[in-house]
């Protein structure tokens, strides 16, 4: 099987740090939900 | 709608059919026609993964969620970046390196042909029977509120998109699907913009926002841990990540998109850029929903949202009992919006019971009125997906309601065009070509699947004009699609994660938790999003036995 063509791992350099900061915003944007849902408006 | 709307809304159409037309031209093979060359760019799939998911539906059905429901429907999308961090670690990988064509193409090199078939015949039935229903729901919605044919509605929907998408192919697809979700973006964002503006002027968006908490429309983190209330934090996370697993790792109109990244990093990055953008998206379209909802504290909302109904009503009902409910209706309303304005003004405990008070006595006025329909018509209504249409065509100044509308046509199109492709790509890659004719030249297999497009966006076109009569039949589809959706994805498991499984271990396993799912459903009171994790486990757990019981597959390579 012919291997594809790879490109480099943009913005972080590997793609463990993607994934990591992939997982940090989406605990960041369901924190700013609770946030939203509880703020005394 | 006026003249002006009439042209915003004829150059969208005209120009996205041109559009596609003109980015589709130059295919010569199935790999230019079904997977755009596989030169596209992270960010074209990405965003035409993202619109091929949005359906016009979504669009006003959850501005109608959000304005009846609140926000709670936003925890459906929490597992969302999760699951495309898994996928982009395991079955994109494999799907990229294997050079498929279809995700049930790669079943065969890990498996077998009759896995790949059963897998691939799931996905045509219930796919081709539901993209009727993608085309059908928003032309009932339009047909209702723009009083156009609902015919003729289904056809204009339909037969551009066959147009551009029997041309271009997957080329046409995405690229149309990134102009497309432009336009929704900017509708979602033009509609936030006007409710805001509304509301300021009216009530604040301070006040706006504190009596939608009052009402509990804010509310997103239910940590319940019942398995049958909709919507929980629990659901979500871990519910909607086994959906969001099957839907973008095992469903053929996802994977097809990404299959089309010049790289894998390209097809990766296409999926993470869906990671950081749906649950925003989702966001700005509940809240809308929930600014509408405030919007009509202050602006009569009407009897019923859908005016064909409220119609039939008015023909149909005793006048006594019509006039009854209507002024109970009227007068509660009136009494609500007092009762916001006092809430607006003091925000006391006392203002906060009273208005919750006169909310509650609408919600009652409205049952009446609903009670008088279904007993009238002696059929169940609900009318949440005509909220937000009837908003648009009521309180938008001429032209955006052309826009509004284009929007609505390209939330639909983007889907129906994604689904066209990869239904095409499914017949011809995993049917045509390995039973009818394996060896054809590059012009027949062109000329073969660009008819197959034909074929299911008429078949699309055929379920959605007789969806009307086809009633209960619809909702056993959809409740169908649900039933195998974790199923596959237990498949795709075991194939990833088990390099021991066998072939008949993945055939029977896929059987046996479609029926468990089945019995779960009927049998219990479990949410249909944990349907997902009951198939997936199902699956692995049955087909990992199978293959103890009835020895071990030789391991293939991929």
């Amino acid at each position: 099987m012919s291997e594809p063509r790879e490109d480099p791992v943009p913005i972080f350099g590997t793609w463990p740090r993607i994934y990591g900061a992939v997982v940090i915003l989406a605990l960041v944007v369901m924190a700013f939900a609770a946030f939203f849902s509880k703020y005394p408006f | 709608m006026s003249s002006l709307d009439w042209t915003v809304f004829l150059v969208y159409l005209i120009g996205i059919v041109g559009f596609g037309l003109w980015v589709g031209r130059g295919n010569l093979r199935i790999d230019d026609f079904f997977l755009a060359g596989r030169e596209m760019r992270w960010w074209a799939v990405g965003l035409s993964v993202m619109a091929t998911q949005i359906s016009a539906i979504t669009f006003i059905g959850t501005t109608g969620q959000g304005y009846n429901d609140g926000m709670r429907f936003l925890v459906m999308y929490f597992g969302l970046p999760f699951a495309m961090v898994v996928l982009c670690v395991t079955v994109v990988p494999f799907f990229y390196r294997a050079r498929v064509f279809t995700a049930y193409e790669y079943l065969e090199k890990r498996f077998d042909g009759p896995t790949r078939t059963l897998t691939s015949l799931l996905f045509l039935c219930s796919r081709g029977l539901s993209v009727g229903v993608t085309l059908y729901a928003p032309s009932l919605v339009l047909s209702v509120i723009l009083g156009w044919s609902e015919n003729a509605t289904i056809l204009l929907m339909g037969g551009t998109t066959i147009v551009y998408v029997m041309y271009g192919g997957n080329k046409s697809v995405i690229w149309t699907d990134v102009v497309q979700m432009g336009i929704v973006w900017f509708g979602i964002l033009l509609c936030l913009g006007i409710a805001v503006s509304h509301i300021s002027e009216s009530f604040g968006i301070r006040n706006a926002l504190a009596l939608a908490q009052a009402t509990g429309r804010l509310e997103i983190m239910d940590t319940s841990p019942s398995l049958s209330k909709p919507y929980t934090l629990w659901s979500g996370l871990v519910g909607g990540l086994f959906l969001m697993l099957s839907y973008f790792g095992c469903d053929q109109s996802q994977v097809q998109r990404y299959l089309s990244g010049s790289s894998l990093t390209q097809s990766r990055l296409s999926l993470l850029f869906n990671a950081f953008l749906k649950v925003p998206m989702q966001f700005l379209i509940l809240l809308t929903g929930v600014l509408v909802f405030v919007f009509y504290h202050f602006q009569a909302p009407p009897l019923l949202w859908n005016k064909v109904e409220l119609a039939r009503l008015e023909r149909g009902a005793p006048p006594e009992d019509l006039a009854r409910v209507r002024a109970r209706f009227e007068a509660a309303h009136a009494a609500r919006r007092t009762a916001a304005q006092a809430f607006g003004a003091s925000r006391s405990p006392e203002a906060t019971q009273a208005y919750l008070a006169a909310g509650a006595d609408l919600t009652a006025a409205r049952g009446e009125v609903v009670a008088l329909v279904e007993k009238t018509t002696g059929k169940t209504y609900g009318d949440t997906n005509y909220i937000f249409p009837t908003y648009i065509l009521n309180e938008l100044p001429k032209g955006f309601v052309g826009l509004v509308i284009a929007v609505i046509f390209a939330a639909a199109m983007s889907t129906l065009s994604g689904e066209f492709n990869s239904l095409a790509t499914a017949t011809m890659v995993d049917f045509y070509k390995r039973f009818v004719r394996r060896d054809a030249g590059d012009a027949h297999d062109l000329l073969a699947s660009r008819l197959f497009t034909a074929f299911w966006g008429l078949f699309a076109c055929a379920i959605a004009l007789q969806a009307g009569r086809l009633g209960s039949a619809i909702e056993v589809v959809n409740r169908f699609g649900s039933f195998f959706y974790g199923s596959i994805l237990g498949v795709f498991a075991l194939a990833i994660l088990t390099p021991r499984a066998s072939a008949r271990g993945a055939f029977w396993g896929l059987i046996l938790g479609m029926a468990t799912v089945g019995v779960v459903a009927a049998t219990t009171s479990v949410h249909f999003l944990w349907y997902n994790v009951v198939g997936t486990v199902a699956v692995l757990v049955y087909g990992l036995a199978i293959t103890a019981l009835w020895g071990v597959a030789k391991p293939q390579s991929s």
